[in-house]
Parts: structure tokens; sequence; C-alpha cells
């Protein structure tokens, strides 16, 4: 199941995607400012906080569940030394804490793609982002959200099919030739008639896009994300 | 309601295909994540991200390959589960591994660059095997000295660690992936021109 947009009334669902960024740099400084049991403690209730304010829960962590082993792994990759004595006990917490810093990030990453339609990121980038490069990154970032579910099920499937035919027994210079050509392959034929459907859709530098307009609990989102930066500051200084 | 009364600037075909291709290219540099091989001198294993960036040069060009994997990494800071491991965020862009993230869209133009000797997409069955393994070796240099220096500025590792760590233990990997990515070019599996 991957993460994606969900309709809902939610909070999350009526603010402007632009302070709905804002919130998610503000904690991505604040986090990093704040790599420490306590800060990450107080950070682990506002992820929550706006999990829950999107309409989200658990379920929705599921689509970053990959991510998870190498959280996992890396405080104990990053205590391991060679020679004594073999485990240095004060890196892995601090690789611990950078993977749980990590972890709180997809927290508002998934409360973010939860409840931001696509075509609404791409109004925001737009918006902020001036001139054709901010159209061209913004109609890009909304095919690749759109695209990805179907690519990583191609590379997928032909994994699959490989495995099938005994690729496993294959070089692993064989097996990333043939994954990767199946991947490509795929990828240009859905770009060519991606290519011709934009085209024959009129495919426009100046689309109607969603108004964005920030409203009342817009305020509140903002107060938020300012209260994030300043903890940031506070941190940093 | 507000009413737009300008009339429709077209995108030029030529630009459509070229958008769509970048983006595609930059959600299978994201979907390359989710497939890991076992690395034969480590326990952690690799995925095929770093060939996806070379393939963006080569199959791309230098500018629609770099515009390419910087749609990747801004769809990844929105939240598009498609950096190393499914993990997304802002966060991924300024900690540990953001040297490698960074050096994407340049070692992308640089390959590029290499490959099609400036910003002309030129036959790929005119570019030789040293071309390709030059241009590739080239990217790869830059990937893991901005990650690296990424690694030694982020984690207090030393200099020395830094690249044990973040470099050596993955070049044998990198390798595979040059050999995987001349088979590509140099087959015929790969129709689209």
């Amino acid at each position: 199941m991957t993460l994606a947009y969900v309709p809902d009334d939610a909070l999350a669902h009526r603010l402007d995607p632009r302070s709905k960024l804002l919130v998610q740099l503000g904690f991505a400084a604040a986090a990093f400012a704040h790599t420490t049991p306590r800060g990450l403690a107080a950070l682990s209730v506002v992820a929550v906080g706006c999990l829950r304010l999107a309409g989200g829960g658990p379920r929705d962590l599921w689509a970053y569940r990959f991510a998870l082993p190498f959280l996992l792994v890396a405080p104990v990759v990053a205590g391991a030394t060679l020679g004594a004595p073999w485990f240095r006990i004060g890196r892995a917490v601090d690789t611990g804490l950078a993977s749980y810093r990590v972890l709180l990030v997809l927290f508002i990453a998934a409360a973010y793609v939860r409840s931001t339609p696509v075509r609404d990121s791409r109004a925001a980038i737009q918006h902020t982002v001036p001139g054709r490069p901010g159209q061209l990154l913004a109609a890009g970032v909304a095919l690749v959200f759109r695209f990805l579910p179907v690519l990583k099920r191609d590379l997928l499937t032909a994994r699959d099919a490989m495995r099938a035919r005994l690729g496993d027994e294959l070089a692993v210079r064989d097996r990333m030739r043939i994954v990767a050509a199946a991947g490509i392959n795929r990828a240009f034929g859905r770009a060519d008639r991606l290519g011709t459907a934009l085209a024959a859709r009129c495919f426009a530098w100046n689309p109607t896009l969603p108004r964005l307009a920030f409203g009342r609990a817009d305020a509140v989102a903002l107060a938020v994300a300012c209260a994030l930066f300043a903890a940031a500051l506070v941190g940093a200084l | 309601m507000a009413t737009n009364t300008e009339s429709v600037d077209l995108v030029g075909d030529e630009v459509a295909t070229n958008l769509a291709r970048a983006a595609l290219f930059a959600a299978l540099v994201g979907a390359f994540a989710y497939v890991s091989f076992p690395n034969p001198v480590s326990p952690v294993s690799v995925t095929l991200q770093v060939l996806g960036v070379f393939l963006a040069g080569i199959f791309l060009g230098p500018v629609w390959g770099a515009a390419s994997l910087v749609l990747y990494l801004a769809a990844g800071a929105l939240g598009a589960p498609v950096f190393q491991g499914g993990s997304a965020g802002f966060v991924e862009l300024v900690g540990g591994t953001a040297g490698y993230l960074w050096s994407y869209p340049i070692a992308a133009a640089l390959v590029g660059a290499i490959v099609h000797r400036g910003g002309d997409l030129r036959d790929l069955d005119a570019v030789s095997v040293p071309v390709l393994v030059g241009a590739m070796t080239a990217g790869t240099v830059v990937i893991y000295a901005m990650g690296v220096v990424g690694l030694y500025l982020n984690l207090e590792l030393t200099l020395v660690e830094a690249t044990v760590q973040g470099a050596v233990v993955f070049l044998p990997a990198e390798g595979a992936k040059i050999a995987a990515a001349i088979g590509i070019v140099r087959s015929d599996a790969i129709a689209a021109e």
C-alpha cells in the first residue's frame, strides 16, 4: 500500500499547502537543533499530533516501512569498531537519536502527503518558485508522485520474473543489468506515452491551478511553524 | 473565483516529452531504492540509485539528466518515499547522507556532459566504452567525494573513517554498476530514441 492523498475533512486537509510545508521545514530545523532525548520527546508529541490532525495513524507509516531496517541497523553499525572496545555506546546513542529524528520527520511527511492532493503541492511549488523553472519543477514533482508506485511495481515484477528463471544464480552485475534495463524500458515507454498525452491535452505553461489562500486555521499552522523555527534558533545558539 | 483571461501558453512538444522523461526517470531512481542487491564486501546491501544517476546523465543528457535528479530531490523533500531505504523529508537533505543526495544532479550533469560532449545529445552508439567508463568514474568520484564530506561534517567521524565507511566499502559495487550500465547502453534492450 503506497502512501497517497486520502480525502478527508480533517483540519490538516483544510490548511494551505504552503503553511504545511513551512511546518515541515520548521520541524526538520527544530529536530536538527534538538537531537537530544528531551528535544525529541517533545517533538514526538508534535509529530504524532500532526499525523492525527491529518486523520492519519500508524497505518500511514507503513509506506515508509522499508526505511525502518536502515534506521534500526544504523546505530549498531555506527557503534561497532574494529579493535577494542569493539562497541562504542556513545556513538551508537548519537546515531540512534539521529535515526529516531528521521522517523519523526517521516510522521510529518506522512501527514503532509495524506492531507495534500498532488495538484495542491504543484500549485504551492509554482507559487513559491517563480517563472518557468518553477512551473517545470511543479509539474515534474507532481508526475514523480504519480509514477513512483507504478515504476516500483514494474521493477519488482522484473525482479520476480528474473528470480523465476533462476536469475539469482547470475553475477550481481548481470542481475543489476537485467532489472535496470527492464525498469528503464518501462519508464521510457510510459514517458513517451505520457509526453504524447501531455501535448494532446494542451499541456500549458499557465494551467488553471487550484486557488490557494491562507485561512484562519493557517494562522495557527504558521504560529506552530514560527515556534519550531524559534526553537531551532534557540537550540543552534 | 478569479477569472484568468490570458490565452493558453502551450508547452512545446519537445519540452513536454523531455519533462515526461525527466519525471519518469526521477521516479525510476526513487523506485530503485526498493531493489537491493548483496554487497560483496559489506553487510549493507546496495541499491541501484547511483546506477539511475549514471543512466540519467547518459540517456537524458547533462541538462535534463540534472533536471531529473532535481525533481527527485524535490519530490523526496515533499514526502515521496524515494530516498535510500524508502525514506523521505527535508531532514534527509541536511542529514548525514545529504552529501550523496546533493551530488546526484551534479554527477548526472557531469556524466551527461562527458558522454555527449556538451549540451546536445549524440547517438550513444558513437560513444566508445572508455568514454562511458571515464564519465561514470568521474560521476562516482563526485558522488563519493561529496558524500564523504557530508558524513565527515555531520557525524563525528574522522576523514579516514568517513572514507572507509562511506566510500571504500561501496566501490566494488560501483564497479558492478558501471559494468551493468555499459551492458544496458550497448544492448538493444532500450528502444527509446
